[in-house]
């Protein structure tokens, strides 16, 4: 029980923030408002998810907001420079994103500089282009349909069987999942099983009530829960994602088992960078504009959501899953609070301390292990 | 007989998975030296961290007697007040701070205002060093001492703590000979003065010149009573500690030496710190199929350099060329050397060799994931069938695969080194101290292995300190000194003092 309570504490500790909301403003479990947290937890999500990678590297990208902003600019200047929604939305993701992430991760990895410095480098690089850019003044989408992406829904039907297909392959994998190897012999964790089921039947009926019960699936929602399952697949099962994992423990170790450093960091980078790149271009379209601005302190929220979610920042250690609770986790501290009605000011060091909490959660637990 | 001062009764330790310590009985007297024997994985370590406190007591079952007083140490700071002092198998200094400070931790002289009196911190430090005639000075960083000397320094710590049972956990695994004959004169020393010393080596040689009596631990238990060192031979110690006989420790081989494969030519590797000097100076070498190729030397003559230098480990800063079956090879980092087939078995194996918190699959298979993996996805159960089929091969003793393999005994872990080269199926195994702190056994089984590697047309390349592993299992000998390559032995002209000459400078002709 104490096992499992340490295990998934970020999780119990959801829910708890959850029933006390509902208690406490009762528009917070209305499908209106769950829909809108939701959404608003992908733009965050999305760049968390690069983030958790990197950090299992043991480094740091501090550019990922500049990216955000830079790109909203970008695919918006492009599209009004009369190239079309998909190729400039092309171009962002991989002159932006693609091209800031290599620089940030090959120039740390090849001269061994710690990221930290890099990237905080390119994020006022980056941030400083957006206002030349700009002029220093918000852009306007001129494009009706590159609104959509950002705003628009799924309709309700076809919502609906994803979700009925999401609770079918869930129960699927869970019943995979919970097979244990034990002695050389399969045998089944109970506890998991039925954990696992419970979990996923919980999530559907939340999807079908936040979802089904408004407007329908977003479709940034649906982007983030493509990228999350990748993320998720590519650490878990990718030769990639082990190398990540090999090179957080040790690095030294990892080159000379011969994984390529050099090429797992700038890739590492790489993904990071379009990963913002994209959430820049859902902001663009969600705001349906793009002021120079935009992304502001994002790296905060993600570098949050990671190590809340128990990813270590000494590397090695962590996974998407828990990110996408530290995401959802900070979401509704945001969309709790302002319900409340309490200034963004005391969000802040509200937040800050809870990153402080979620540190020192880790190192304790590092030391009682050790 | 001398007094008892310690008695361990029925000691008891459970880890989750395995009982590493099952019902340890012994006493120590004083002025004793006691050597603790026993495989990999027996509990040695184990029993000294019970003893010293470092598994406070509901941890463990049973009684510890200290003078026959019952004690029960809540954590290492009590066992020191109670005099007893540990010299761990991994050193537990701090390399950044002052060789007087590392002594005197958290126990430095301090002035009204809380800081530190230097001078008679240096002064002490000179005092308890001047006991072990070392002639350190007290004010420079330990970092850049020698590993003997630091542990000279960690001895010292012990004995400014008033110790009087003083436990060295695999010493000399780092030590050059040398050094380990300075070790010996200190303990010699704190014998006459009284301090009674538990010595866990795997090193037999050692266990006879220095020690008084023998317990022998096998599978967590004491194996019969404490013996004399007089009256016991090793070949009975070695028996009790494996639980059978042990015929001949370097298995016998007879190879026709083949066609030469990995070749070496005019390897040089620059000092970073000092241009004018070089770690390895213009060694030419070449190795061949069916025979064992032993690189002999002095710690520090540049054998790790040399072998680093053909695995990629400096890059384009190494000069000379490599061939492998006459072919020339481009290797500017290990991915490249172990591409084309050859691996190394670094010596290191906690900074070097593994991952400490990853679980065994991991670290073995994790030099050859290709194998195990398509472009998409990684093939789990291949990976846990490999891994178990070393596991079992090696007799690696672990409570499972899934385990963190900082949680496996030194031995052990060193196992699961050889074990992840050994699943690349390189065409050139190279072996650095592959050997040091594994038991009797296993030596045995690692040594039969390499001729069944070498049976199977793998290049064998072995690095060794040990003189008598050396000379029993090489087929022909490179001696370095001081980065340069100074003489290439056949075994029948091998002798201790022939390569003994070479390795302290005598540069002979080829
Ligand atoms: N912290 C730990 N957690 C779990 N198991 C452990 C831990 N420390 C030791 N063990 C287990 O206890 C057993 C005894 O280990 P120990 O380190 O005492 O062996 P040892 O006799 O010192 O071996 P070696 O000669 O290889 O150093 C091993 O099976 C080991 O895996
Ligand atoms: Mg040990």
């Amino acid at each position: 029980m104490k096992k499992f309570i340490k295990n998934n504490g970020t999780f119990i500790a959801l829910i708890f923030l959850v029933i006390i909301l509902s208690f406490l403003s009762p528009s917070f479990l209305s499908s209106r408002n769950l829909t809108n947290l939701v959404r608003q937890v992908t733009i965050n999500g999305i760049i968390a998810v690069g983030m958790t990678m990197v950090i299992l590297l043991a480094g740091i990208d501090l550019s990922v907001g500049s990216v955000v902003g830079l790109s909203a600019v970008t695919v918006t200047l492009l599209m009004q420079a009369g190239f079309g929604m998909w190729l400039a939305i092309l171009v962002t993701l991989i002159g932006v994103g693609g091209v800031i992430g290599f620089f940030n991760g090959f120039m740390s990895a090849k001269f061994d500089i710690h990221p930290f410095i890099i990237t905080l480098g390119i994020m006022t690089i980056a941030r400083g282009l957006s206002l030349v850019l700009t002029q220093g003044v918000s852009v306007p989408v001129t494009n009706l349909t590159f609104a959509e992406i950002g705003s628009g829904y799924i309709p309700k039907l076809p919502s609906l069987i994803i979700l009925v297909v999401a609770l079918v392959l869930g129960i699927f994998a869970v019943f995979k999942t919970s097979i244990e190897l034990k002695n050389g012999e399969k045998v089944r964790n109970k506890a998991r099983l039925t954990g696992g089921i419970i979990l996923t039947i919980a999530g559907f009926i939340a999807g079908f009530f936040t979802f089904i019960g408004y407007q329908g699936i977003p479709i940034p929602v649906a982007i983030f829960a493509v990228i999350v399952m990748a993320g998720i697949y590519t650490l878990r099962k990718t030769r990639f994602g082990r190398k990540l994992y090999a090179i957080g423990g040790n690095e030294k170790v990892a080159w000379l088992s011969g994984i390529n450093i050099l090429k797992s960091k700038t890739m590492v980078f790489v993904i990071t960078g379009v990963l913002s790149a994209a959430s820049g271009i859902l902001l663009a379209s969600r705001l349906n504009g793009a002021s120079p601005n935009l992304g502001d302190g994002f790296e905060l929220d993600a570098i949050a959501s990671v190590i809340i979610g128990g990813t270590s920042f000494m590397g090695g250690v962590g996974t998407i899953t828990g990110t996408v609770i530290g995401a959802i986790i900070i979401g509704v501290i945001n969309n709790g609070m302002s319900l409340l009605g309490i200034n963004t000011f005391y969000q802040m060091i509200v937040k800050g301390f809870i990153i402080i909490l979620a540190v020192m959660i880790d190192v304790l637990n590092r030391r009682e292990t050790a | 007989m001398a007094e008892v001062i310690l008695e361990m009764k029925n000691i008891i330790k459970d880890f989750p998975g395995v009982r590493a310590l099952d019902n340890v009985n012994f006493t120590l007297e004083q002025g004793e030296v006691l050597a603790l024997v026993g495989e990999n994985g027996a509990g040695k370590s184990t029993l000294m961290k019970v003893l010293s406190g470092v598994w406070p007591y509901p941890t463990y079952e049973g009684d510890i007697y200290l003078d026959d007083q019952l004690v029960r140490f809540d954590n290492t700071r009590e066992a020191e007040e109670a005099g007893i002092g540990i010299i761990h198998q991994e050193l537990n200094l701090l390399p950044d701070l002052s060789v007087a400070e590392n002594i005197f931790l958290d126990r430095q002289p301090l002035n009204k205002f809380g800081g530190i009196k230097w001078e008679e911190l240096y002064h002490n430090a000179e005092k308890v060093l001047a006991r072990l005639n070392m002639d350190i000075d007290p004010r420079i960083e330990l970092g850049d001492l020698t590993v003997g000397k630091q542990q000279m320094v960690e001895i010292a710590k012990a004995l400014s703590l008033d110790t009087r049972i003083l436990v060295f956990d695999e010493p000399t695994s780092a030590l050059t000979d040398s050094e380990v004959n300075e070790l010996f004169t200190v303990i010699n020393e704190l014998r006459a003065s009284g301090v009674s010393i538990i010595y866990i080596s795997h090193k037999m040689e050692e266990i006879e010149e220095i020690a008084d009596s023998v317990v022998v631990l096998r599978d967590g238990s004491t194996i019969g009573d404490k013996i004399n060192i007089d009256q016991v031979t090793l070949d009975e110690i070695i028996a009790r500690m494996v639980g059978r006989d042990i015929e001949d420790l370097f298995p016998s081989h007879d190879f026709k030496r083949g066609e030469k494969t990995l070749e070496a030519k005019n390897i040089s590797v620059p000092d970073p710190f000092n241009p004018e000097k070089k770690l390895v100076d213009d060694v030419s070498f070449s190795a061949h199929k069916g025979e064992i190729l032993g690189i002999s030397g002095l710690m520090g003559a540049g054998r790790t350099e040399l072998v680093n230098a053909i695995f990629g480990v400096y890059g384009k800063k190494r000069e000379g060329e490599i061939f492998l079956n006459g072919k020339k090879l481009d290797i500017k980092s290990p991915a490249d050397a172990i591409n084309n087939g050859i691996a190394l078995v670094t010596e290191d194996r906690k900074e070097l060799g593994l991952l400490l918190d990853k679980n065994l699959v991991m670290n073995m298979t994790l030099p050859s994931i290709k194998k195990f993996s398509s472009k998409l996805a990684m093939d789990k159960h291949a990976e846990r069938a490999v891994a178990e089929k070393y596991v079992d091969e090696l007799n690696i003793k672990t409570p499972s695969l899934d385990v963190f393999v900082e949680k496996l005994s030194g031995g052990n872990q060193q196992k699961v080194v050889i074990g992840k080269w050994l699943i690349t199926e390189s065409d050139v195994l190279i072996l650095d101290e592959p050997t040091r702190g594994i038991d009797v056994g296993a030596k045995t089984e690692v040594y039969r292995l390499m001729n069944q590697l070498v049976e199977q047309g793998v290049t064998v390349i072995m690095i060794s300190s040990e003189l008598p592993e050396i000379m029993g299992m090489s087929d022909r000998i490179v001696v370095m000194s001081e980065g340069k390559k100074t003489a290439e032995l056949e075994r029948s002209e091998a002798d201790q003092e022939t390569i003994m000459k070479y390795a302290t400078g005598n540069k002979g002709v080829e």
